[in-house]
């Protein structure tokens, strides 16, 4: 049928010309685009939340115990930027931004590494927690409770096993 | 080899490596027309054999892995290979399945140790899946027209307070004196 | 013949102990020899239609393996589930493909993971698995783990084998494709140009979701791997087994948060559907179809970009509810992008389908009656234009399809031009749902309140994907783990009726109709062509099939 044949051509002609001129003009994307997400150094408090929740396991967490510090490592490369890490951190240290142009001849590049020193135990002398994440525990802690804040998981149930037990004499 | 072989057209093979299919329509979508990438020189060729640069999408499973070896052999020196996505770049939110080979450092580990075959220059675009502009800021990149913007960075904390029994029980003191201890605010 | 409720539920009581697990789902426990009789009637005489066959691993919770054949009836809007236990020791149940051809393939699934032996089936072959895994390594069961499995029992080596480099330096001669020498999906037997029989190999998509979801995810993780199973209909996915999960916990979503589900599953309802048009245009040569559908159809990527954040992979979906919100100036552009598309495709895709070349080569193509597609239990728009009215928003009511007016679009013919107006008309009907969703939404929650899973619960979550009917069958476990998970995808109760359709049909036509049932393997569709007479054997894509270039 012809007639719907030329009927096609006009509409094609009607919409025009709709390339975008990417890569010689940039382009906006929307409020709230999902983008690289990235660790701000100054807030992060190395709890290790974010790790228990990434579902590729695109962050993780470990501690260097020769050099006393925890190791925070990102990984772009795994990244599926679903934002269950901002949802989850305690302190609004990572968050998605609207960058998505993450290309890199390397994958090298695609990693963030950041590493927070930790605090030795005051009874076993082991590491166990990041400076940082003492002090944030400490702001919600009773004062009379905090010294018990600077023992390692295992002397802290020893020592206030002990408290509970003179308490009920 | 130098990438300033790829200074006009680009002729692109593009193979599904077991991916779910959502990052190869995003590079279809590349050519329709809001984003026309055949204005810069690529084109989609039919047969590895006439292609300059290999473009993977997709984990590499344990089934299609022959197929991939084959078709990486087949396209002709110089290439160039293109990871598209989270599943060629790293393997994925499945990368430790017992169906699933790897990303695209795993596929080069398998071509080292069995073939004696180094490494061609390699993209990484992550995303899940990545936007059509990115896959062109990504050939972009491959053939030196704009320069990368990801750099990796490494931090490690310098001074960290003493803590002693004072400190910790004090800390609203100490932090009013030093203008402030500034971690973890809300 | 019972048709209340209560009748079939009576019915179903001779044959063994009945319990509802949740709202419109039942579970009846049989025997082993009964297995046949109750199957047969549920889908031939009651007016049920099979959905799928789950096997399951149970030694640790009773010691047996465990079968559940799951079957929808429309006409009374109840699930049943019909359960079977098998011997750990030497599992054996009778096979039901002999009434139900349709459950050949989930059978055959059945016994590549757990071992289960199905009597009396006609070929009980491998079907899933890659072609070098070892015998009697069952991935599935519970007393083998991942890290055994990489490490332990599969190795690289046996991959090497069978990859020579020396096969690859091959010269081409004519439309013959190297890298691709082995069959990949279908094998078309051909004298001459009339395709006289199809075989079907595929699944080198098998990436293992079940196990890795199993062993290391928890079950809010699981939403963001259910996505990525599908590249085109991942939503729905993510849908069917929030509410498989909610269901089973007995947990209350909010009216507000069901709505802003429903919207964003329309939403990819039409993208997918506008997306298949293009295929379909490109196949037949046609590319001036497929840039302009496609080029309509960025408007609404766009817009689900501003709702969610991404283009594809929303994201929006946890147990209990949904993560992000809809505000008015959002609602507003949406309307607007609406009306804009179906202005769009009132003009130019009606116009496309009257073409006089789309119409001869669509019509009488490809046919599939009515009573081939009750013995295949196809599903979605595939049925539909067979005559078969089926549609899982109508009669199993989820999300807030409850409250919405809409029409179910029924064919006839079973060629490929039907199943062309299924889908146009569930365009037209999508853009009114989505306007009638946006113009009421409620106000209110975003997330359920209390989203305690308690453990060893069955959940049936029923989506309608663009494809046809999505299931996922849940038992959740303990320490905020599933046990069990088993998602069903549209395309596997469809691919089998290709084999069917292509008998008769000419070379040319092959890749009109397999792209009409909508698969799922759009982007790598390799054929290999067989020349029974001749006995030679070539391989093609089916774009050069299409345009007649297959000599």
């Amino acid at each position: 049928m012809k007639a719907s044949r030329i009927e096609i051509f006009k509409e094609a002609l009607k919409t025009g010309v709709v390339t975008k001129r990417y890569p010689f003009e940039p382009i906006e994307v929307p409020e709230g685009f999902r983008g690289k997400p990235s660790i701000d150094t100054e807030k992060c408090i190395g709890c290790g939340a974010c790790a228990s929740v990434c579902p590729p396991n695109a962050l993780s967490i470990e501690v260097d115990a020769k050099r006393g510090v925890k190791r925070i490592m990102l990984f772009l490369g795994r990244c599926i930027f679903c934002g269950r890490c901002q949802d989850v951190c305690p302190t609004e240290a990572i968050k998605l931004s609207r960058e998505f142009e993450l290309s890199s001849l390397n994958s090298k590049d695609l990693y963030q590494m950041v590493e927070l020193k930790m605090a030795r135990c005051e009874m076993c002398g082991r590491y166990y927690a990041t400076v940082r994440q003492i002090l944030f525990t400490a702001r919600n802690v009773p004062k009379d409770q905090r010294p018990l804040l600077l023992l390692c998981d295992e002397c802290r149930s020893k020592v206030s096993a002990k408290y509970i037990s003179y308490a009920r004499w | 080899m130098s990438l300033k072989l790829f200074r006009r057209s680009l002729w692109v093979y593009h193979l599904n490596s077991g991916g779910c299919n959502g990052c190869d329509i995003e590079v279809l979508n590349i050519f329709t027309p809001y984003h026309d990438v055949e204005r810069l020189g690529i084109k989609l060729v039919a047969s590895p054999r006439h292609a300059d640069v290999i473009v993977f999408t997709g984990p590499i499973t344990r089934e299609t892995l022959p197929k991939a070896i084959r078709a990486f052999f087949a396209v002709p020196e110089p290439k160039a290979v293109v990871a598209v996505g989270s599943c060629a770049c790293g393997g994925g939110i499945w990368y430790d399945s017992y169906a699933v080979i790897g990303g695209i450092e795993a596929f080069y580990r398998i071509l080292e140790k069995y073939y004696k075959v180094r490494p061609p220059p390699t993209v990484y675009v992550p995303g899940c899946p990545p936007k059509p502009e990115a896959i062109i800021h990504g050939v972009a990149v491959l053939r030196g027209v704009l320069k990368q913007k990801q750099r990796k960075t490494y931090f490690l904390e310098k001074e960290v307070p003493t803590l002693t029994r004072d400190f910790i029980v004090n800390l609203e003191k100490y932090m009013k004196q030093e203008g402030g201890i500034s971690i973890g605010k809300r | 013949m019972p048709t209340s409720i209560y009748e079939v539920l009576e019915l179903m009581r001779k044959y063994g102990r009945i319990e509802k697990i949740h709202k419109d789902t039942y579970i009846v426990e049989v025997k082993a020899d009964k297995v046949k009789d109750i199957c047969s009637i549920l889908h031939w005489k009651l007016g049920g239609h099979f959905s799928v066959t789950v096997g399951s691993d149970e030694r640790l919770i009773n010691g047996y393996f465990a079968i559940y054949h799951v079957f929808l009836l429309d006409e009374q809007k109840i699930s049943i589930i019909v359960h079977t236990k098998a011997n750990p020791a030497v599992p054996k149940i009778p096979s039901i493909t002999p009434i139900i051809p349709g459950a050949n393939w989930h059978e055959r699934e059945a016994h590549d993971f757990f071992g289960i032996v199905f009597e009396n089936h006609p070929n009980l072959e491998r079907l899933i698995l890659p072609y070098d895994w070892p015998e009697k390594v069952y991935p599935l069961r519970k007393d083998v783990s991942i890290e055994e499995l990489r490490f332990k029992i599969l190795k690289p080596e046996t991959v090497k084998a069978k990859a020579k480099p020396e096969e690859e330096y091959i010269v081409p001669i004519g439309p013959y494709h190297p890298a691709l020498h082995e069959p990949e999906y279908f094998e078309l037997y051909v004298e001459g140009e009339r395709i006289v029989d199809a075989k079907y190999k595929g699944f080198h998509v098998h990436r293992g979701i079940e196990k890795v979801a199993e062993e290391r995810l928890t079950i809010n993780q699981i939403p963001f791997i259910a996505e990525r199973i599908c590249g085109i209909c991942g939503y729905t996915h993510n849908v069917a087994y929030c509410q498989a999960v909610e269901y089973a916990a007995n947990i209350d979503v909010p009216l507000r948060a069901k709505y802003i589900r429903s919207i964003l599953l329309e939403i990819e309802r039409i993208h997918s559907h506008l997306l298949w048009f293009g295929v379909l245009f490109h196949l037949l040569g046609f590319d001036t179809g497929f840039m302009m559908t496609w080029l309509v159809r960025e408007k609404i990527m766009d817009l689900a970009e501003i709702l969610t954040g991404n283009r594809k992979n929303y994201g929006m979906n946890l147990v209990g509810g949904v993560r992000r919100d809809i505000n008015e100036g959002k609602i507003k552009l949406s309307l607007e992008t609406l009306d804009h598309v179906e202005y769009k495709l009132r003009n130019i895709l009606s116009k496309m389908l009257k073409l006089k070349e789309i119409m001869s080569r669509t019509k009488e193509i490809g046919l599939l009656s009515r009573e081939e597609a009750r013995k295949l239990s196809v599903v979605g728009p595939v049925a539909r234009a067979s005559g078969i009215s089926t549609d899982v928003r109508k009669y199993h009511p989820y999300a807030a399809y409850g409250e919405l007016e809409f029409k179910v679009p029924v064919y006839d013919a079973g060629d490929v031009y039907s199943r062309v107006l299924v889908r146009y008309d569930e365009i037209f009907e999508s853009i009114s749902m989505l306007k009638q969703l946006l113009k009421n939404i409620p106000k209110g929650d975003l997330m359920a309140e209390n989203v305690e899973v308690p453990e060893y619960r069955k959940g049936l979550g029923l989506t309608e994907a663009p494809r046809g009917e999505n299931i996922h069958l849940v038992i959740t476990g303990r320490e905020n783990k599933v046990y069990r998970w088993r998602p069903r995808a549209p395309s596997y109760n469809n691919v089998p009726s290709t084999l069917v359709m292509l008998k008769g049909e000419n070379l040319a036509d092959a890749p009109a109709i397999i792209a009409s049932i909508d698969p799922c393997f759009s982007c790598t569709d390799h054929v290999v062509v067989v020349d029974v007479k001749r006995g030679t054997r070539r391989t093609l894509r089916l774009k050069e099939i299409s345009r007649g270039r297959a000599r």
